[in-house]
């Protein structure tokens, strides 16, 4: 059947919906984290449903579902009561198609031969190039009629390489369209002429599946709303019922308790970043951290706030601007540089930027630190003992014993173990990215206190979060950015759930 | 305290942990590699000692591990090279060159043998350093760099012998072969000297801890403060330096500068350090049981000799020795990642989390 051309299968827009997709009690773990808990959700024919919810939300995890890349620990995926293998090949047999962020084509070849890839027609091997070209023009010419076919995938613009992806998407017939933040990379005209393909498709039955961060383009498009909250279903409505700050409640939830905050006492600033900028990641930041300070940075995942981490600690260089530790100037691109001045990174990927995960619990924590644990050119493995030993014990590491591979830990220990490398070190300002991601609920509100307890002894902290409640309970004050500018500077009472994701998502 | 925080404790592998990790799959796995290789090595020779009367003489071990001795020497520099995750393929090449210049700087050009000796060894690490350089400045794969230095290296030892042996060697190298210390041949003490410096200058140092971490993890490495770039270009002056030193060995071996000898050493070194458990990935081996693969390695080759099996079939054990190693190596690391996920999943889906 085909999901474009009219075929009996489908009804007239305008009707009564179809569910084609029906997602039922899905739940699926992760190491370290449940990223699904019985989840309900569905797709209905002639509809675009946009999936919403904050970072770690559960959105990735429920694409990715869909179009077969993982199985579910528990529930079940169908398409037109057909349950859906965990295959990504499958799937798209099964009608399933996903535009990712970043398009998924050959580069070095023709637009028509993407289009069919891996479905070239002919027989024995050999591809019958006209019958290529004409099924390619055919679904071309619904979507992007100005593009030529036989153009290299690799020059065309990212809009146009997006509108190759759906014209394979229909010329496999497909049913549903996954698109997951197809409009980042999009300006605003490609939008509008996206967004018109977009309406085109749904008209002819395509079930759609549209993932956000603006807000406006979700009520511009959208025919209902699904919003996931910490791997869970918060609701599905549709988008009449709906306004800017219903939406936003749904994604927030409920106010958080703010017991943690008690008021400090803040020192001289610590870290003054003035005019940072790197070419189309970063735009004129300036902002300072004050000693005792807990500086919360909340903004959508994209938004720069790891890109801004990473150029302060001289990982990725910049263009202009200066960062100071103590009035001092750091030179750029080397984190030796700001080791040295007295910065401490917590990076958000652990495993993949902190971690040496072959080597022991205590070598990790001693990597920062080969100045104190060495003796006549020799490393001390008794002071060594002593350093893990003492972090180990005030962080509430559970190991067996501090000689085990730190890759045998749980996600909450492996964090204990970088935020105990950086205390054995005691920096002057510390940078946690997303501190407590994939962290578990007890081991989180350890880490927090934690960050409570550094800040009171004095350090500057730069916190950085997409957890609204963390942002809110631990902060002194807020930046809020968006597209790698600082998009608000907001103080401990004008900092809500509601002004945060106001700023994020439109400001 | 949640269960998530609850440390598998038959999970802790063995590798440096020791005795306390015999418990568990995942420690046998590791363990295989060195008690495993051991064992094998004691096996395979308890059969040949049947299969082959002059197996078990001492004149045969003996003459079995002092032709293991050049290729250790060079291991043991090729395993700071893998360790942190490059490749060494100019090894054999550097070898030669520094055999040509150990006797031919003398014979040529009438310098000293002392001199000899300090150019030869100079030349190995000074390509050694473009090597490094060229995989961290230039951002050429250490396969491809090495693969031309190489090829350059046995070019110039080549145009600088002649293409043919250099004769007679200065008298120290006669000496250095006939000597022995305490009955043992001098040139296998040599061998374990150096390997127990490499080992403790991985094992106890800075320097051999930032090889580690590099190899392990190089985004997670320089994130903490390490250079990593010197680390690496380091690496690679070991290996140029230590198959220097093989290249005055072989000189006293064959009394004389020999520029066509080593053939394909590099992939025989390579062969060695990876059956020792020197992962190939990086980050993981030790020199005690890369000196087990090197011994290992040397006795299918004796084994096959003794046996009379047709020379030709001993490449094909050798390979097949190797894929066995490497397939082992694969597997254990698989191993290791499938276990800690099954672990983790089985620990979270067992409650629901509160938010």
């Amino acid at each position: 059947m085909s999901a474009v051309g009219p075929s009996a299968n489908i009804r007239p827009a305008g009707g009564e919906p179809r569910n084609i997709l029906v997602a039922h009690g899905i739940t699926k773990g992760f190491p370290g984290v449940l990223a699904l808990d019985n989840v309900d959700f569905d797709v209905r024919s002639g509809e675009v449903t946009a999936l919403l919810g904050e970072n770690g939300a559960g959105k990735s995890t429920l694409i990715k579902l869909m179009a077969g890349f993982y199985a579910p620990d528990r529930g079940e995926i169908t398409v037109d009561g057909v349950p859906l293998q965990a295959d990504p090949a499958s799937a798209h047999r099964i009608g399933v198609a996903t535009i990712h962020q970043d398009a998924h084509l050959v580069p070095a070849m023709s637009v028509a031969e993407n289009i069919m890839l891996g479905r070239w027609p002919g027989r024995y091997g050999w591809v019958s190039r006209r019958a290529q070209k004409q099924k390619a023009r055919a679904a071309v010419d619904r979507v992007a009629p100005h593009l030529n076919i036989s153009t290299p995938a690799g020059r065309l613009s990212p809009a146009d390489q997006q509108l190759v992806e759906i014209a394979r998407a229909i010329s496999e017939d497909s049913k549903i369209l996954i698109m997951d933040e197809p409009t980042t990379s999009l300006s605003p005209p490609e939008i509008e002429r996206l967004f018109r393909v977009v309406e085109d498709l749904k008209s002819n039955g395509l079930g759609i599946v549209f993932v956000s961060h603006w807000l406006e383009e979700v009520f511009a498009i959208a025919d209902r709303v699904t919003v996931l909250r910490d791997g869970r279903l918060v609701g599905t409505k549709p988008i009449a019922e709906l306004d800017h700050d219903k939406v936003i409640r749904m994604m927030v939830g409920r106010e958080v308790r703010e017991a943690l905050h008690k008021p400090r006492p803040v020192g001289e600033v610590v870290m003054r970043v003035d005019k940072l900028s790197r070419q189309g990641v970063l735009d004129d930041i300036s902002f300072e951290v004050r000693a005792g300070e807990i500086v919360g940075m909340s903004g959508l995942v994209g938004a720069g706030r790891s890109e801004l981490a990473a150029c302060i600690f001289g990982i990725d260089p910049y263009d202009r601007g200066s960062v100071e530790v103590g009035g001092i100037p750091i030179r750029s691109n080397d984190p030796k540089a700001a080791i040295d001045a007295g910065i401490g990174l917590v990076p958000e990927d652990r495993r993949r930027q902190a971690l040496v995960g072959l080597m022991s619990v205590r070598s990790n924590m001693t990597l920062s630190i080969f100045d104190r644990v060495t003796r006549y050119g020799f490393l001390s493995s008794r002071i060594e003992e002593e350093i893990a030993a003492r972090e180990m014990k005030s962080l509430a590491v559970k190991a067996a014993s501090s000689k085990v591979r730190v890759s045998t830990l749980s996600g909450g220990n492996q964090q204990k173990v970088v935020l105990g490398r950086w205390l054995a070190r005691r920096p002057r300002l510390l940078i946690l990215d997303e501190p407590t991601k994939g962290i578990d609920v007890g081991a989180k509100s350890e880490i927090s206190e934690l960050i409570v307890r550094l800040a009171e002894s004095g350090m500057a902290i730069l916190l950085i979060s997409s957890e609204l409640p963390e942002i809110l309970s631990l902060s002194d004050r807020v930046l809020v950015m968006r597209s790698g500018r600082i998009s608000a500077k907001l103080s401990r009472a004008e900092a809500t759930g509601e002004t945060i994701m106001s700023y994020a998502t439109t400001g | 305290m949640t269960m998530e925080n609850t440390q598998a404790s038959s999970l802790a592998p063995a590798g440096q942990a020791g005795l306390q990790g015999l418990r568990g799959r995942l420690s046998f796995i590791d363990l295989m590699q060195s008690v495993g290789l051991l064992g094998v090595i004691l096996l395979g020779g308890a059969v040949m000692s049947v299969l082959s009367p002059v197996f078990a003489t001492t004149r045969n071990i003996e003459n079995v591990l002092q032709s293991a001795t050049i290729i250790a020497v060079v291991a043991i520099g090729q395993t700071f090279v893998i360790l942190v995750a490059g490749i060494d393929l100019s090894v054999a090449s550097v070898l030669v060159l520094s055999s040509v210049l150990s006797v031919g700087l003398v014979q040529f050009q009438g310098l000293s043998p002392e001199i000899g000796v300090v150019v030869a060894l100079a030349a190995g690490v000074g390509i050694g350093l473009i090597n490094g350089l060229a995989v961290t400045k230039l951002r050429i794969p250490a396969l491809i760099a090495t693969l031309a230095t190489m090829t350059i290296a046995r070019g110039l030892a080549y145009i600088y012998s002649g293409g043919t042996n250099i004769a007679p060697v200065p008298r120290f190298f006669v000496d250095f072969q006939a000597a022995r210390i305490l009955g043992i041949p001098a040139v296998i003490v040599l061998t374990l000297v150096l390997a127990v410096i490499a080992q403790i200058v991985l094992s106890r140092t800075s320097f051999g801890r930032s090889i580690y971490a590099t190899g392990g993890n190089p985004l997670a490495a320089r994130l903490a403060g390490i250079k990593t770039e010197r680390v690496i270009v380091l690496a690679f002056m070991i290996s140029g330096l230590m198959s220097a030193i093989a290249g005055l060995l072989i000189t006293a071996r064959f009394e004389a500068g020999a520029a066509t000898a080593a053939q394909g050493l590099e992939l025989a070194v390579i062969a060695a350090v990876v059956i020792g458990g020197v992962s190939l990935f990086g980050g993981e081996g030790n020199i005690g049981s890369m000196l087990l693969g090197v011994v290992l390695l040397g006795l299918v080759q004796n084994a096959v000799n003794l046996l009379n099996v047709p020379p030709n079939w001993d490449s094909v054990v050798s390979g097949l020795v190797i894929a066995a190693a490497a397939s082992l190596d694969v597997y254990r690391r698989n191993y290791l990642e499938a276990g800690m996920r099954r672990k983790v999943i089985a620990t979270k889906s067992a409650r629901t989390p509160k938010t």
